[in-house]
């Protein structure tokens, strides 16, 4: 059979159009480089991101946006934490009993829309927050905010609140004008109707205002001219992208993006290329929890063998995994807070102190389950990964840890029902105060999902109701330490480490500095 | 070419290929006719076999999607796992007012059959309930990720068949010569290459080491997006004559639907290969060669018409994989589809989120399937409703 010729046939076209589609890429690309210059700054984060409302979110990519569109009572200046500085309240007095916040609000301040910021725009946004019972009302439970004159807000607590002045920067916390919140449906009330117009429209003091909002996609944020703090910011406007990883490194490398927020310790190492990188200790504190509850696991719960688990970590080992900049924490307070306990008091491994405790705990041949959730990467870091040095590690002590991975979804009901024998997880700081870490103490949050019950520990308690109420830094900084210093021998929870975080910044970018409570804020970036 | 060819009155190669199959649709319809005088519709139906395929089709199809909600429902259910506890924060967990208000707001506390007909009552009316991530409706989060999704998969989908058919025809005709045999390696490199891979690869080499492609996402950063018509902004783009903003949307739009293109149009070349080789040793095909008919209209009307059918089996369920299998494409190239709204939304137990998906991509499935057994008919006679 004689055979049809290709030539005579017009196959050539289909590869004309996939060549001219080729071609039209080619075309996009040289538009993006050029769009991205000037006064533009596009950031590239992976999204954690449901809502711009402030009452309402509590995500990290939330506090970044919220942190440029609203201002808040008070603030912190760059990557320092310790201290709390001038917001929307140009000066504070906290009363000797640690109960009364008096705030007096900064003259001529104005929102976006040129009205003045008033005492009752504050009252109406800090009791909206709590109305709300949204994931940051617990930052002011126990709070009553009242206006005392037109420029100066009380904030009374029930008991003594010694971290309120470190809980009010939060951008959770961020001041909205009443008057445009109430025209779009907003009230202080469970009610409250605003949301969906704070997905579209800012309506606060802050540097910048909000152009567009995609929880999947991307933010617009344009500068506000309006803008009364001392410092302007310097890009006139603000691109912050959803990108994974892997792509925020390329984009940031070839200039499509000025910053990279999620870029591992592997993915940063040898850069080059102009880019900068700021790396450090992540204020995440990656924990491993042994469970006290008898009904979950009688070995567990022994506490000789919480001993030898303790004992039997190579902490040195498992920051390999997490790079340059990762340490290990000696307590459960992140080493940057106050009350840190200093480096010198970290445990170190002890394999032979851990073999000994193991036959003290009378327990032969123990075998226990690791809990954890296998998608779950804390600051780039795997739990499934670290999940598996563990196992390794307490092999060598003669205890056999079976891996129980899970969904994130599935393995947090476990966790937060208390149902976890062994488990690994993180906290992440709500606030930058050591009392954020009371939850770990016997009969509260943290410390009921490892089976610690109420009472489990009186002195403990003692301590944390004393330090919960306790005003002055210094007295606080002991406190702190003499209970973490006890939950190191008696409690059931082993700080392992806080891995590493990196931003990587063009070189022509300034004042690029991580802050544990809104990761960076744009507004202080600035230009060669 | 007439639609309705009748053995008696073909000619050739052509009546040899659709003997007995419209004769007994029309048939059946004039036989009513002359039988008994029918009520208006009814007698439209007998007249068009066509509308009364999709008129069942489209019945089938609404019960069809009744199915896959409440699959969705029940499994999205059996997960061991608390939608408060995953979209709540670790403090918010802790206070019980605020888990029942959050249980309240979407209807989780209500039992579970309730919960089931309450969503069917709002879908009846366009409602599929709010997202828990995106704290919006979850039609206007599908309103812009299935477009997204749409292009994405439309442009690879359409150059694939270009491609694909071509390459198919040409490595037939040159059957074992080098051409075919290059061909054939090339589809089945497109086959074989994980498409993540060939992602990562594409990007790096065309965006970072060549510039040649935009980086990531669908326009140039800072890019307005245009009025919002279809969602796809190439199109709604030139509608609004945002130039561009078109030619921004065509360059993010080519890599990711060329890296998306190379599956298809390997498995496209391979099927369509095989389809004209057996098409080409028909009777029908030789004896057109015999009356000396020119190569281009045999290959074109007799050989390529023929071997289409089995190729758009494949290529319509290759659309559906592609508008419902992106993800990790659309992560790779930071492309907000439908891909990533499905795993952020599974990954979060966001469950009207999750049904909203298994919604679209079963409507999807039906729809491609249908489109597919409509133009089977359009293509081949042989196979016309009857």
């Amino acid at each position: 059979m004689p055979r049809f010729t290709a030539g005579s046939y017009p196959v050539a076209l289909p590869l004309v159009a996939v060549a001219a589609l080729a071609l039209s890429a080619c075309s996009g690309g040289t538009s993006a480089s050029g769009s991205s210059a000037g006064k533009t700054l596009v950031v590239d984060t992976s999204f954690n991101l449901k809502t711009a409302d402030p009452g309402r979110e509590f995500e990290p990519t939330g506090q970044i946006v919220d942190k440029a569109l609203y201002e808040t009572l008070l603030s912190f200046k760059g990557s320092d934490v310790t201290k709390p500085v001038p917001g929307l309240a140009s000066s504070y007095e906290h009363s000797a009993d640690g109960k009364t916040l008096t705030l007096h609000l900064r003259a001529g301040a104005k929102f976006a829309d040129g009205s003045a910021v008033t005492a009752d725009d504050v009252v109406f946004s800090l009791n909206r927050v709590i109305a709300l019972k949204g994931n940051p009302s617990f930052l002011l439970d126990g709070v009553t905010v009242t206006k005392t004159d037109a420029s100066t807000v009380t904030l009374t607590s029930k008991k003594a609140n010694p971290a309120l002045p470190f809980i009010l920067p939060n951008p959770a916390l961020g001041i909205l004008s009443a008057k445009t919140v109430q025209a779009h449906g907003g009230s202080a009330t469970s009610t409250d109707g605003a949301e969906k117009y704070l997905n579209t429209a800012s309506a606060g003091s802050g540097p910048y205002t909000l152009t567009s909002f995609n929880t999947n996609t991307q933010v617009v944020l344009t500068k506000n001219p309006k803008y009364t703090g001392s410092d302007k910011p310097t890009y006139d406007k603000i691109v912050l992208r959803n990108v994974q990883a892997p792509t925020q490194k390329l984009n940031v490398q070839r200039g499509d993006s000025q910053i990279a927020l999620d870029l591992t310790s592997d993915q940063v190492s040898g850069l080059g290329g102009g880019l900068k990188v700021d790396s450090g200790a992540s204020s995440d504190v990656i924990f491993l929890l042994l469970n006290r509850n008898t009904k979950v696991s009688s070995t567990t719960a022994n506490a000789k063998f919480a001993e030898a688990v303790r004992k039997g970590i190579d902490y040195k080992s498992l920051l390999s995994l997490a790079g340059t900049g990762s340490v290990q924490p000696a307590g459960i307070i992140p080493s940057t807070f106050l009350g840190a306990l200093p480096a010198s008091e970290a445990t170190g491994r002890d394999l032979a102190g851990a073999k000994a405790a193991l036959q003290a705990s009378g327990i032969a041949k123990p075998s226990v389950t690791l809990g954890y959730a296998s998608d779950l990467t804390v600051d780039g870091l795997s739990l499934q990964t670290l999940a598996e040095r563990v196992q390794a590690q307490l092999k060598e002590v003669g205890i056999t840890v079976t891996l129980a991975p899970a969904p994130t979804t599935t393995e947090l009901d476990n966790y937060r029902n208390g149902k976890e024998q062994l488990g690994l997880w993180y906290w992440g700081p709500d606030y930058p105060d050591p009392s954020d870490y009371l939850t770990f103490l016997p009969g509260n949050l943290v410390g009921l999902r490892a089976g610690w019950k109420a009472g489990a520990d009186p002195t403990l308690t003692a301590l944390g109701d004393k330090a919960a109420t306790t005003i002055g830094d210094d007295t606080r900084k002991t406190l702190y330490e003499q209970i973490q210093t006890k939950m190191n021998t008696d409690g059931p929870f082993i700080p392992l480490m806080q891995p590493s975080r990196n931003t990587v910044s063009a070189a022509s970018v300034t004042g690029v500095a991580y802050n544990p409570v809104w990761t960076i804020d744009v507004a202080a970036l600035g230009t060669k | 070419m007439s639609p309705r060819w009748a053995p008696s009155k073909g000619t050739g190669g052509k009546g040899a290929g659709v003997e007995g199959g419209e004769g007994a649709g029309s048939g059946d319809g004039d036989r009513l006719v002359t039988a008994r005088p029918l009520p208006g519709r009814r007698r439209l139906l007998a007249r068009h076999p066509l509308a009364r395929f999709l008129l069942r089709r489209t019945a089938t199809a609404i019960l069809l999607a009744l199915g896959v909600t409440l699959v969705t429902f029940v499994l999205t259910n059996l997960v061991p796992g608390d939608p408060a506890a995953a979209n709540l924060g670790q403090r918010a967990i802790g206070d019980p007012a605020i888990v029942a208000q959050f249980r309240h707001h979407y209807g989780l506390d209500k039992p579970l059959p309730v919960q089931y007909v309450t969503y069917l009552g709002n879908l009846l009316h366009g409602d599929l309930g709010e997202s828990q991530q995106s704290h919006q409706s979850v039609l206007t989060d599908l309103s812009t990720a299935v477009p997204a999704t749409l292009e994405l998969a439309g442009a690879a989908i359409v150059v694939s068949l270009i491609v694909g058919v071509a390459f198919g025809v040409v490595a037939a005709l040159h059957r074992d010569r080098l051409t075919d045999q290059l061909l054939r390696v090339i589809s089945l490199l497109g086959v074989s290459v994980p498409t993540f891979w060939l992602a990562l690869l594409a990007f790096y080499i065309f965006f970072y080491r060549l510039g040649w492609a935009p980086g990531s996402g669908r326009l140039d950063p800072g890019m307005t997006a245009p009025p919002h018509v279809t969602g796809l902004y190439t199109v709604d783009a030139a509608l609004a004559g945002q130039w561009p903003v078109f030619w921004s949307a065509v360059g993010h739009l080519a890599l990711p639907a060329l890296v998306l293109t190379a599956y298809t149009v390997g498995l496209l070349t391979r099927f369509t290969r095989s389809a004209v080789l057996e098409v080409l040793n028909q009777d029908y095909v030789r004896a057109a060669r015999a009356k000396g008919l020119p190569a281009r209209t045999v290959l074109f009307q007799y050989v390529l018409r023929a071997a289409l059918v089995p190729v758009i089996t494949v290529a319509g369920l290759a659309f559906g994989a592609l508008l419902s299998g992106t993800v990790l494409v659309e992560s790779i190239f930071a492309w907000p589809g439908l891909g990533a709204y499905a795993y952020r939304s599974a990954t979060t137990l966001d469950l009207p989120a999750v049904m909203g998906v298994g919604l679209v991509v079963g409507l999807v499935y039906l729809t491609v399937n249908l489109a597919v057994d409509v133009l089977y008919g359009v293509i081949d006679p042989r196979v016309r409703v009857q």
